[in-house]
């Protein structure tokens, strides 16, 4: 059973979550150089989201549908996604499994995940603003 | 122990002459149609012969692609493609070392999917079967007869694109080594240096390495620590050619479901900006990448070294230390270049290395290796192996 009830609670601690990266220069600034506009789709529930750092100036944010074409897509069940910001997901092995699925020039975009490792500790509290749950470390 | 997932989907099918086997292969996986690639020197040599032969009988008149580059790019995969989609191919057929095994990988998913051929890239994007691929190595080092990933320069852009997908494997891996008899000592030496860095990356890479990985990579670098200088020796010798093409094979298992390292991190990036050899790039930096990892992965280097016969000594340390000689000598006896400088590596500026430690950070192999590789890292070793 996926952590997320439905589309609604995934929408909420996503976007929570990257508007606390956002907020966060560290963490934002080298996913602002890199430039890309990456897509998550997310399944079990349904869910989509865009981080456009497209004009290397600013981080924007979409969920839902949206014209903006990605560089990268990244796809995978929403309590993948889930494990993965709790920081119990290792990429190469789920990259292995087939549980993630990356589409475009992956180079650049698993160019960043030592980048955004440090969000990991922002999760929990997200979790619990958003959805009012407390997350047990493992 | 760690979980794994250990998967080797490529049919082997081991035997001199096997590559007349061929056409009973293809049939049997349904195929009409047959498109064969390969290269100039393969073709014009008449290496082919047996397994052309045997296609032809089968098929009748084959289409033939001849001309990849020893580093394809997409230029040459489109073409291709254009010819094997107007031939009305059904199948492909690969002869030939690393570049024209990827190639055939990629074209078959032009082929087989159609559309633009970048919007395939990635890693599990490809999510059918392909149509039925047969390859029959004729380099010893590559392991790309049994791997799911392929690599392919952006002729334009300057940098490799990543193709990985279960669905990239080949059906079946023909390893015939009467297909290698004419493959130069140079080129023997750089091929089998990259199958030995297939096997000592691979059995350092914590996470997705496993008893299976370990054991194939074992076994392989015994094979080619003892069978390599044969066959570079004396290119004739067919129990070292067959031994190399096993052992080759074996690591390109091992290294297809552990992963690569810093290694091939730095090769990649040394590859894309300079068009240096593969293996021989590999080769350089496989003592530094070693010493390097030596950190946090000598306990394995050590049980390696052991197992290989190189040391007997408990001690980590000393056993990473002699494994690391091994591997030195080996290159010594191979008589390859031991530096960057001696493969036509220019010297570069502080913000050329800048670049290029960039580009082998941020190489997806990185995310294997047992150590995390900074930028600065990165220079050291490019100045210690300069």
């Amino acid at each position: 059973m996926s952590f997320f009830a439905n589309t609604q609670e995934l929408e909420m601690v996503m976007k929570g979550l990257w508007t606390a990266i956002k907020e966060d220069p560290d963490i934002a600034g080298p996913l602002i150089k890199s430039g890309l506009v990456v897509r998550f789709h997310y399944r079990e529930p349904e869910g989509r989201l865009t981080v456009d750092c497209s004009d290397n100036q600013n981080m924007v944010i979409i969920w839902g549908e949206c014209d903006i074409k990605p560089d990268v897509e990244m796809f995978m069940k929403s309590e993948v996604a889930h494990e993965f910001w709790r920081g119990a997901v290792s990429v190469p092995m789920y990259l292995i499994a087939g549980k993630i699925v990356a589409k475009g020039p992956v180079n650049q975009a698993l160019s960043l995940l030592p980048a955004i490792k440090p969000a990991f500790k922002k999760y929990p509290d997200v979790v619990q603003q958003t959805l009012n749950r407390t997350l047990v470390s493992k | 122990m760690n979980p794994f997932i250990f998967n080797c989907p490529t049919k082997v099918c081991f035997a001199e002459g096997s590559s007349s086997s061929v056409a009973e292969h293809l049939a049997d996986l349904g195929a009409k149609s047959p498109f064969l690639i390969t290269d100039e020197f393969l073709l014009k040599n008449n290496i082919i012969a047996p397994a052309l032969s045997a296609l032809e009988e089968r098929f009748g008149k084959v289409s033939i692609y001849s001309d990849v580059p020893p580093d394809s790019d997409l230029e040459c995969i489109n073409k291709v493609a254009k010819n094997a989609k107007d031939a009305g191919a059904d199948s492909i057929v690969a002869i030939g070392g690393g570049s024209v095994i990827d190639t055939a990988k990629v074209v078959n998913i032009c082929l087989t999917l159609g559309g633009d051929i970048l919007s395939h890239q990635g890693l599990n994007a490809i999510e059918t079967k392909l149509f039925p691929l047969i390859v029959i190595p004729t380099t010893a080092g590559t392991g790309s007869e049994v791997s799911y990933v392929a690599m392919i320069k952006h002729h334009v852009e300057k940098r490799k694109i990543v193709f990985g997908s279960k669905f990239l494997a080949p059906d079946i891996a023909l390893l015939d080594p009467m297909m290698q008899l004419t493959l130069p000592a140079k080129l023997t030496a750089a091929t089998g240096m990259d199958a030995l860095t297939h096997a000592i990356e691979s059995v350092v890479c914590e996470i997705t390495g496993s008893s299976f990985s370990d054991a194939l990579a074992t076994e392989a670098a015994r094979m080619i620590f003892k069978w390599l200088p044969v066959a570079t020796a004396d290119g004739g010798d067919l129990e070292a050619r067959s031994n190399m093409l096993v052992a080759s094979c074996m690591a390109g298992s091992a290294f297809s479901n552990a992963g690569v390292g810093i290694v091939h991190a730095l090769a990649h990036s040394t590859g894309a900006r300079f068009n240096t050899h593969h293996g021989l790039t590999n080769a350089i930096f496989l003592p530094h990448g070693m010493r390097f990892n030596q950190s946090v992965a000598q306990a394995k280097y050590a049980q390696l070294s052991r197992q290989l016969g190189f040391s007997k000594t408990l001690d980590d340390n000393e056993g990473t230390a002699t494994l690391i000689d091994s591997v030195e000598n080996l290159l010594k006896q191979l008589n390859l270049p031991s530096r960057l400088e001696l493969i036509g590596v220019p010297k570069l500026n502080e913000s050329e290395l800048q670049q290029w430690a960039n580009d082998a950070v941020d190489d997806p192999s990185t995310m294997f290796n047992p150590k995390e590789l900074t930028v600065q890292d990165a220079i050291e070793i490019y100045k210690r192996a300069y």
